[in-house]
């Protein structure tokens, strides 16, 4: 129940409501007074857009929404340091040993602690968590499968001991790469075996069972979730870690940025996660919030689909780059949403290019037009680029368009609801797109794995996890220098191998990476500490 | 000939010799007009939602899926049986009322139906009441006081009511009452605080919190309720106030309407007592497809408004390519309409006696 003297308002706020709810009242032929109420002093309020949950299985979750949910709500084995993403630190393992060939790393794990069921605990579940996620096999099985589990041997290279998990590694992977991209990713969240099997629908391992719940241990514990309404964290009381400063954290749903911005403005949130630049412009020189942002590792780019036609050329694809307005579609569109960004490996990112080095391009549409001319398009050609509704897509597809018919390129225009534009550009059924990528590593791997490696171009292969492959695009001296890059246990080696391979793939990739979005959000000052990086957002630790 | 065969062709002068009688050969024909109104709406929206080129398994499992993956959930959702089947399947369902699950919410389309129908009810209900509390004197007065000052404020209001995106007035309705004034609540049913004071007993918040004897959560319902239903309410008394006043303005120019005021009748008694009961049928078709359209959702106003209402959820699952739910939420709207239209011949019946 809520605490009534966490209420507070507005006197002047507060008469008012009563007055014209009075009134409202009368005409409804009741009577009753209305009072205001502030956020709550133990909770965390904040509207966002949170129609993409769909479930809260880690195995299967791809959203941003629900990902941050998840991680404030089931423990990984290591986290993200707060202050560097690029650092990791211990959660439910409180330490790890690596063997000496790197190809054996040992979680040891804390001990006591209990899921909010009442089930302790076990390695066991730690491990199981893990081979449910190859098992089912769902997009999220990928983080797990390219470090060489399988559905057939991941039982035995992921193992439980006594208040231990062990990870056997195929081959030497950086290791701190393998705690990045595995241990403090969801894929090792730590789930109720127990409660799970017993609420498995056929071989489905829980899945259905946490399409509306969750099954983990961490600080907060999902308490309610209404579809496309609201969602309500609250602090686990039986947690083994630091108990959270605030004992909720209530999101409500909500769409339209102008109405977070309302609520934000008159104190009825405390964060609201969805505003436009106008907004946040505005919102700037306000004594009441404060504007906060950080780089996360999501790129928007204009990929190419390079099977056939002009985009199949290079310097096509080359002269492209040339005819987008980094630094004005930057101080105009993209103020406060994102930063330019040309190579595919996000700033921030171990072995990233630097910001001058990793965006060298600028409009220049005589070098566009000469690039064209030497590619065989002297008078330009025509084509179409597909958009969704991210909200800058359009804006700065048009700005392309522009610029394109300057040097005779007709591009087309062609807006769709994202599932529409994600099933054309899965099936390779496009000429070019502009759409988004994230990744959930904070290593130039992440992206070169997924957005250049191409372990199969052919139709029938069906690689679509692979952005690559739906460009159509292997390079296969390319893979090899990936496969170099990954396995080199020299760090400033592996930089330079990276760095040759961001700038080559500027020179010819398939996509014309253009910005690296920010997380921005309008905080009210008295919240205290909102903690994020690029990887999470850490509601455990703010407070008011 | 058989009995049927006689009554059938019209001899059934004599009720002893029909096997069923006029009122459940009449509701029995209402009732198949019913079925085959929703099974006709079903094929519709269920083969156009097949052609749509949206993808339900990426909206289920996302953009980021191996392709054994998709295979798997693409076989699991059935897709890969013949329309016809699949079709077949679905009707099989709705029939037990199993609308399927909703691939957006991972609930079963029904319950997700039951949450937010209820938020889409009050809405609407609330909004009809005022629309048609004001829209229906203020049309007839604007009849009886032609081309005064009052028919010009009620045209002009009409007109804005009419031409004025609800968005834009939900936007401008929030700054100044809610963000300026702070005479109303924000947006949402309700503020946060009572959110958890409230145990859901018809999913009525206006309801559940008056059951509750909780009347500072009803006061911030109805401060939450006031302003979106107000600005559904205008466009509907647009509507409603324009009608009537063409109604009865056709109804005043009638001899009768003459005769009476010769009588020595008041100008107020032969409208309200005379020419109003002769416009009442056609206001009651009017208020009710104010109410159906009310009913289906209105998107923008919810979503300006983060009202978690029926409009919005089948915009998302339109969007998202979740088809179980676009198929329930159509027939749904089916359903409205139907029950609304014979709600209206009832409503003839007790208006007009010579229709009974």
């Amino acid at each position: 129940m809520t605490n009534r003297n966490d209420v507070t308002g507005t006197k002047r706020r507060s008469a008012g409501r009563r007055l014209l709810s009075a009134a409202a009242v009368a005409a409804l032929c009741a009577g009753a007074g209305a009072a205001f109420a502030a956020t709550p002093k133990n909770a965390l309020v904040m509207a966002w857009n949170v129609d993409a949950i769909s479930t809260f299985d880690p195995a299967q979750v791809g959203e941003v929404v629900t990902n941050e949910i998840l991680q404030n709500t089931c423990d990984t084995l290591v986290d993200f340091d707060p202050a560097d993403e690029r650092k990791v630190q211990p959660s439910f393992a409180e330490r790890w040993d690596v063997s000496p060939d790197r190809k054996e790393i040992t979680f040891h794990l804390h001990k006591g602690a209990k899921f909010p069921s009442g089930n302790p605990v076990t390695a066991e579940d730690v491990a199981w968590s893990l081979h449910r996620v190859v098992k089912l096999n769902f997009g999220n099985a990928a983080t797990l499968t390219e470090f060489g589990f399988t559905k057939d041997n991941v039982e035995q290279t992921i193992v439980a001991g006594d208040n231990t998990v062990t990870f056997k590694l195929d081959k030497p992977y950086p290791t701190t790469l393998v705690l990045q991209s595995i241990a403090a990713n969801r894929v090792s969240m730590v789930m109720d075996k127990k409660t799970l099997m017993a609420n498995e629908q056929g071989s489905d391992l829980g899945n259905k069972y946490l399409a509306t719940r969750t099954a983990c241990v961490g600080p907060y514990k999902l308490t309610r979730w209404n579809a496309g309404e609201s969602i309500v964290l609250e602090a686990n009381d039986g947690y083994w870690g630091k108990a959270p400063g605030l004992k909720r954290i209530l999101i409500r749903h909500v769409a339209e940025p102008g109405t977070q911005r309302l609520l934000l403005s008159q104190g009825d949130v405390d964060v609201a996660r969805d505003l436009t630049p106008e907004d946040l412009k505005d919102l700037e020189g306000s004594k009441d919030v404060s504007i906060v942002k950080v780089l996360r590792p999501q790129l928007f780019y204009w990929g190419f689909n390079v099977a056939d036609g002009p985009f199949s050329k290079e310097k096509v694809r080359l002269a492209m780059r040339y005819l987008i307005d980094y630094e004005g579609l930057g101080k105009t569109v993209m103020t406060y949403l994102g930063v330019p960004r040309a190579s595919f490996a996000q700033l921030g990112a171990v072995g990233a290019l630097d910001a001058k080095e990793g965006q060298p391009f600028k409009l220049d549409l005589d070098k566009a037009k000469q690039l064209l001319a030497e590619a065989g398009y002297p008078n330009g050609f025509e084509a179409s680029v597909l958009f969704g509704t991210l909200p800058h897509a359009n804006p700065i597809a048009q700005s392309v368009q522009q610029n394109a018919a300057k040097v005779g390129v007709k591009l087309s225009l062609e807006r769709m609801a994202n599932a529409q534009l994600f099933s054309k550009v899965r099936g390779r059924e496009y000429q070019s797109a502009m759409l988004a990528w994230q990744t959930g590593v904070p290593d130039a791997h992440g992206n070169a794995s997924r957005l250049v490696f191409n372990p199969d171009n052919r139709p029938e292969a069906k690689q679509t996890q692979y952005p690559s492959w739906r460009s159509a695009y292997q390079d296969l001296a390319l893979n090899k220098q990936i496969d170099e890059a990954l396995l080199e246990a020299d760090p400033a080696k592996r930089d330079a191998l990276y760095a040759t391979i961001q700038k080559e793939v500027m020179e010819k990739g398939p996509m014309a990476f253009m910005f690296q979005m920010n997380s921005v959000a309008g905080v009210r000052k008295d919240l205290k500490s909102w903690t994020w990086n690029g990887f999470r957002a850490y509601y455990e630790l703010a407070t008011k | 000939m058989s009995r049927t065969a006689i009554a059938a062709s019209g001899h059934s002068s004599d009720p002893g010799r029909t096997i069923f009688p006029s009122w459940l050969k009449a509701s029995g024909r209402t009732l198949a007009s019913f079925a085959v109104t929703l099974l006709g709406l079903a094929a519709l929206t269920f083969f156009i939602g097949r052609l749509l080129p949206l993808d339900p398994v990426v909206a289920v499992l996302g953009d980021n899926v191996t392709q054994e993956a998709y295979q798997a959930m693409y076989k699991q959702l059935g897709l890969d049986q013949p329309l016809y089947v699949q079709f077949g399947r679905y009707i099989w369902g709705v029939l037990h009322l199993d609308f399927g699950m909703a691939l957006t919410t991972g609930k079963p389309v029904m319950a997700d139906i039951a949450r937010v129908f209820p938020a889409t009810i009050e809405l609407a209900s609330v909004a009809i009441v005022i629309g048609t509390s004001l829209g229906i004197p203020l049309g007839v007065l604007s009849a009886m006081y032609r081309g005064s000052w009052l028919d010009q404020i009620v045209r002009v209001v009409g007109l804005i009511g009419y031409s004025a995106p609800n968005f834009w007035l939900g936007l401008m309705g929030l700054v100044l009452f809610y963000a300026t004034l702070g005479w109303v609540g924000g947006p949402g049913r309700i503020d946060f605080t009572y959110e958890f004071d409230l145990e859901p007993v018809t999913g009525f918040l206006l309801i559940d919190s008056l059951l509750a004897g909780n009347w500072e959560m009803f006061g911030n319902a109805v401060s939450h309720i006031i302003l979106p239903a107000s600005i559904l309410a205008f466009s509907s008394l647009a509507y409603i106030s324009r009608m009537t006043r063409s109604f009865m303005m056709e109804q005043l120019s009638q001899e009768y309407v003459v005769t009476a005021r010769v009588k020595g009748l008041s100008w107020a008694r032969t409208v309200w007592g005379h020419a109003f009961r002769n416009i009442a049928v056609q206001v009651v078709t009017v208020v009710a497809l104010s109410y159906a359209f009310l009913l289906e959702g209105a998107v923008l106003t919810e979503t300006v408004f983060a009202w978690p209402g029926f409009g919005r959820y089948l915009t998302n699952a339109l969007l998202a390519g979740d088809m179980n739910a676009v198929v329930g939420c159509t027939l749904l709207v089916g359903v409205i309409f139907v029950t609304l239209n014979l709600l209206c011949d009832l409503l003839y019946r007790v208006f007009d006696p010579r229709t009974r």
